[in-house]
């Protein structure tokens, strides 16, 4: 250690804002440089593509058998319904650890425009999990679809399959954004994780229970039931919203959160 | 330059955590901001730093408001809270996301691992890092972007006697650079030996605002003590100067005269000294007594206002 500082040349001068590419990097290297990301994104990949190849693997002959009162549609991609708690998780610990350690007064003191910060990670966590999601539910689908075709109930990939793949990714993204924006507006990861899920997971199933139009509306407008039909080539709730314009409306509510994240995190100290 | 005009900071409708203050943090010497636990000094620097927006008021850095110039690294480093860091991150990560997002040459991170003397230690994770290792990487992300202010809370806080000397000279080096060097603490003594510049902070208002040596003189009651055998013609002959002396156990009390003259008077007298010295208040004790009524908590038995500790000047 030197006590010799020396003010130091090695820096060139700026006479403008380093920008958005700054901000994006920033929030790149953050993402990367901890284990837990490593983690989170393995386990997307194992359990959504393991497991779509182990319901695959079960099921293939009693999907193939006259019985069967689902579709092999809804089995190709089952394993991101599990998967999806894996985005939940993502979305949270991008943002709350940083206000968990206090770091978030470094990163905006880094970046006093808050809009950017958010707006970085948003497009970080969403792309990650579009290219993931999508990758994961090809894997599954090439490993479950074996079992399927020694079936002879194989699925090609085309139509409503294929746009199950991407809609895996778009899936994945949506729900990891939708957590990253309540991660914002809470602060805490415990806090963050266990609402997301509950409102996903939970509540999402709990509404059917309601008598009813009310009820009926209720489970094609919760935000995870809205969301899932594009995951699937045959969704195995037949209440839920078309793939399209279930994705818009799961779409809305998570731009919603991100717009009251962006409001409060640029209003409140931090 | 840091500014500050009527800054004040309300946290709900009756807690005022910044009463309306002014102060200004000139260059090239090193600054001390002090005050009491839960004083406001905390809630200020966050203000500086673009955190906490102010209740009224306003404060600016080099002019502007924080954050309205380029890459606000570069104008202003700070260190917060020394553990404000992710656990599972190294520090040369720490230090790499943080270049990076202020256009910083990623070659200025081993720099400062090196000017803190963690570079033996940058690949290890921070969870992992003492309390003064975690000090250290706060100041090294500080200097990242070679700022010409440099604002340190509590800067000593969890260090070895061999850290704080080096936060010490580290300060006072910045300043003889010419750069504005704001530091906070409530550790008087540590301040005695680092800050040119006084700003006394408690309950949100500045209660002093000075140089070191014009807060002593003010605030710090100095005296010297007499020890003879002929107590009484001394006392009288030393009140005869118009000065006061008070006669505490075996010895007199001097205030208003310095020692050099108090030794002329009673040689002159032939009169026998055992023990002339001038006895100066801490800076500890003189900023007991100005914050006494500005301390929040107080611990109410043992509080050592009237001991007086000896020679503690500088």
């Amino acid at each position: 250690m030197s006590t010799a500082i020396a003010a130091t040349a090695t820096l060139p001068a700026v006479d403008r804002s380093p920008g958005f590419g700054a901000v994006l990097r920033a929030e790149w290297i953050k993402l990367i440089s901890v284990r837990s990301t490593w983690w989170t994104l393995l386990l997307t990949f194992v359990l959504g593509a393991g497991l779509t190849i182990l319901m695959c693997w079960g099921n293939a002959e009693w999907l193939a058998s006259p019985e069967a009162d689902e579709s092999p549609g809804s089995f190709i991609t089952w394993g991101m319904m599990i998967a999806q708690i894996c985005a939940v998780i993502l979305g949270a610990l991008v943002v709350t650890t940083e206000y968990g350690t206090g770091m978030v007064r470094t990163s905006f003191a880094a970046v006093p425009a808050r809009g950017k910060v958010l707006l970085a990670k948003a497009v970080l966590v969403g792309g990650v999990m579009l290219v993931l999601g999508t990758a994961t539910a090809l894997v599954g689908y090439y490993g479950g679809n074996y079992f399927l075709d020694r079936e002879g109930i194989g699925l090609a990939l085309e139509g409503d399959v294929l746009r199950a793949m991407y809609g895996s990714g778009l899936f994945l993204a949506g729900i990891a954004l939708f957590t990253l924006g309540l991660g914002f507006v809470l602060r805490h990861t415990a806090g963050t994780i266990s609402i997301s899920l509950a409102l996903m997971l939970i509540l999402g199933n709990l509404v059917m229970i309601i008598p009813g139009e009310v009820g009926e509306w209720l489970t094609k407008l919760m935000p995870g039931n809205a969301g899932s039909a594009i995951a699937a080539p045959v969704p195995f709730n037949p209440m839920l919203l078309d793939p399209w314009p279930g994705l818009a409306v799961f779409a809305a509510e998570t731009l919603v959160v991100l717009l009251l994240a962006w409001v409060l995190v640029r209003r409140r100290d931090a | 330059m840091i500014r500050a005009q009527a800054l004040t900071k309300r946290f709900g409708a009756d807690q005022i955590a910044v009463d309306g203050i002014d102060f200004t943090v000139e260059p090239g010497r090193v600054t001390g901001f002090l005050g009491p636990n839960g004083a406001g000094k905390s809630t200020t620097m966050r203000m500086i730093l673009g955190l906490d927006a102010p209740t009224s008021g306003r404060v600016t850095v080099n002019g502007h408001p924080y954050g309205a110039g380029p890459a606000p690294l570069r104008e202003i480093g700070a260190l917060l809270e020394a553990h404000a860091i992710h656990p599972g991150r190294s520090a040369r990560n720490h230090l790499r996301w943080l270049a990076a997002s202020n256009g910083i040459p990623v070659g200025r991170v081993d720099e400062v691992l090196d000017m803190v003397g963690l570079d033996s230690v940058a690949t290890r994770r921070a969870g992992k890092f003492s309390l003064g290792m975690g000090q250290r990487l706060g100041i090294a992300a500080a200097m990242l972007g070679d700022p010409p202010v440099v604002i340190l809370d509590e800067p000593v806080n969890g260090l070895d006697p061999e850290g704080i000397r080096w936060v010490r000279e580290f300060a006072k080096q910045l300043a003889a650079e010419g750069r504005t060097v704001f530091i906070s603490s409530h550790l008087m003594s540590e301040m005695a030996l680092m800050a040119d510049h006084l700003i006394v902070i408690g309950r949100g208002r500045i209660l002093a605002d000075s140089s070191m040596g014009e807060f002593m003189r003010e605030h710090a009651s100095s005296y010297v003590r007499v020890k003879t055998p002929t107590v009484a013609e001394a006392k009288g002959l030393l009140t005869g100067q118009g000065v006061e002396v008070n006669a505490v156990d075996d010895e007199l009390r001097v205030v208003g005269l310095d020692a050099s003259r108090v030794g002329d008077l009673l040689c002159g007298r032939g009169l026998v000294l055992h023990e002339l010295t001038l006895v100066s208040a801490s800076l500890e004790e003189a900023f007991m007594a100005l914050t006494a009524d500005a301390v929040e908590y107080h611990a109410h038995a043992g509080r050592p206002r009237d001991a007086v500790l000896e020679g503690a000047v500088r």
